[in-house]
This record gives C-alpha cells, structure tokens and sequence, in this order.
C-alpha cells in the first residue's frame, strides 16, 4: 500500500468520538462516534442542519469542540488538519483562493495537477487559470480531483457532487473508488442516489445520534423522513 | 517542497489576498508622514514610531477580514497552516516590507 504522508505505510484507523456540540439550546451533536478506515468509503447522511459539516469540520480539527476526541490507529490527533499527511477536507464552501491559479494551488497541495486531471483531459487547458475564470461546477470538480490525489491518509469531502454535471459526477465516483485502496473517504452529500452505491458504510445523522444504516439504507432513510418514497 | 517551504508560500498567498489594503496603507503613511518630515528635517526616530502605527492597523484588517471572508482558511488548513500562523507570518511580512519602503524613502532623500 501506498505510504500517506507521514503516516507511514499500512492500513490507517480514524476515529471521532464524544463529540457534543450545541448552538444556544439546540443540541446538534450528542456524543457521536465516527470510524472510517483505509479502503472504506463511508456514507454520512441527514437532513439541512442536522449537523453533519460542523462534525466533518470538528473532525477535521477546524472547529473545537470541548471533549471531543479525533485517533488515528488509536493515537491523539488534534487538530487533525496539523498533521502532514493525515486528512485533507473539501468544505461546502468553495476551497481554492482566488489569488492562485489551479496550477499554483495543485502545486501548493502537493500534487501532480496532469495526473490528478488524467481522466478528464478537457480539464488541462484551464489548469493555468483561476477559479474565479471558471464554473462552479468546473471548479468543484478539481477541488474534489485535487484532494482526491493529495497524499493524505483520509479525506473528508462535503458536498463533492455539488454543481458537477452527471457525466463528471459518474466518473468521479469511479475515481474515488480507486483512490479508497490508499486512503479513508468520508463523503456528505444529499444526492444520495449516487452516494448510496459508493459507500462501504452509511451513516444518518439524525437528532445529534449517529446511526449506522444496514442492508437496506433506503427504508430507513424513509423511516427517519430522509426520503419522501 | 518542504513543509517550511509551503507554510511561507502560503503565507505569501493570504498576504496576496489583502494586499491592497495592507500596501496602501503603508504608502499612504509613508508620504503623508514620513516624506514631508524628510523635507522638513523632523524624521530622526520616526520610521520607528510610524511602524508601530502601521501595526496598529493589523487588528482592523483581522477584523474586516473575518467579517468579509470567514471561509478563505479553508485551503490554508489544508495544507497545515493554522489562522495563527498566517496572521503572523503577515504581520512580519508586512511590517518587512514597511521598513523596507521607509529605508527606501529615506536613501531616496538622502
């Protein structure tokens, strides 16, 4: 297996528990645990504002949040962010600065921008422009390419489908099947049709609980009024 | 590039994003202030004092900066870099290139 960043090589483990978190009296989070692995792509889904960014950024190590607890294979990691090589994270926000052209920014990550764009080669000729030059979706798609690729042992996307045209969305989907043989991917996205095929695991953030869907995540979706049908 | 390399890099990136506020400020001081006290021979000791206003600015951009751009840290996180190590690596690098204007002025008058 490929080596993550200063991680060194193997299999890697992380693991997010005792995450509580409240805005005024609204109790997003309550005592969550969260585990994903290497090879695992694992699913997190709920309704608008059920908390699921706040617990991908407080993962992520951006937000602190008293007695909650971020491992890897078992060791402390907080913030997460700080640590070369652990976990990079795609907010719901655009990611690239205006200031950088996607070259520059490609560079700055640390990746190869003409490999991580190998299996859209549409995208090469606007590597040397800025975001700003460029669609939402265009945009959106390298952010997600560019993470993808970045030498990381985990990576948390937040609405990573956002704005992608289906085409793109499909072959993205391929992509990150691939890039599970060397890191751990927590995805939130609302378009569950494409997410529910990709995981290895689901998640339904529902009233601040944590619940792991089984076989059949559609009828519990329903069941907890995640899905209309 | 090593892990220094791409923290100053960065640094170098969010200084661009607030530049012109940062750059101008520093010219405005330095030929509202410094240029005339050239001319009129009151400059000993100010360069020093002047450097401490522009400083004293750092706060209000900080706070403008939040207000306007909450979500610009984002890819500065994910190369490692914290909010702390930004703002100071671009206070010192703003602060630099001040006394680096300033002693360009006063070489120009000398």
């Amino acid at each position: 297996m490929r080596r993550a960043g200063a991680l060194g090589a193997g299999p890697h483990v992380l693991e997010a528990d005792g995450i509580r978190l409240a805005f005024g009296t609204r109790q997003v989070l309550a005592d969550v645990y969260l585990r994903v692995q290497t090879g695992q792509i694992v699913g997190l889904l709920g309704r608008n504002g059920s908390g699921k960014s706040v617990l991908l950024q407080t993962v992520f190590g951006a937000r602190a949040t008293p007695d909650a607890s971020v491992r890897v294979n078992g060791r402390r990691a907080v913030p997460a962010f700080a640590q070369p090589g652990l976990i990079n994270y795609l907010p719901q926000v655009p990611l690239l600065p205006p200031g950088a052209s996607l070259r520059q920014a490609a560079r700055l990550l640390r990746v190869d921008a003409e490999q991580a764009t190998a299996g859209f080669p549409e995208l090469r000729a606007q590597l040397g422009q800025g975001p700003g030059e460029l669609s939402g979706g265009t945009v959106r798609l390298l952010e997600v390419l560019l993470l993808l690729h970045a030498d990381t042992a985990f990576s948390l996307f937040d609405e990573p489908f956002s704005g992608i045209m289906p085409v793109h969305v499909e072959a993205l989907a391929l992509i990150m099947q691939q890039a599970k043989q060397r890191k751990g991917i927590l995805i939130t996205d609302h378009r569950y049709a494409e997410v529910l095929p990709l995981c290895d695991a689901v998640y339904l953030l529902h009233q601040g609980r944590l619940r792991q869907l089984g076989a059949d995540p559609r009828a519990e979706l329903r069941d907890y009024g995640y899905l209309a049908t | 590039m090593n892990s220094l390399a791409t923290r100053l890099r960065a640094v170098g990136l969010f200084y661009r994003s607030v530049a012109p506020f940062m750059v101008g400020t520093s010219v405005l001081i330095l030929l509202v202030v410094l240029w005339p006290a050239l001319h009129e021979g009151w400059a000993s000791g100010l360069v020093l004092q002047l450097l401490l206003v522009k400083l004293a600015t750092a706060p209000a951009v900080w706070y403008l900066s939040e207000q306007l751009r909450p979500d610009q840290y984002w890819f500065y996180f994910n190369l490692g870099v914290s909010r702390r190590f930004l703002w100071v690596g671009l206070v010192l690098l703003d602060g630099s290139l001040f006394l680096g204007l300033a002693g360009a002025l006063v070489a120009a008058f000398a």
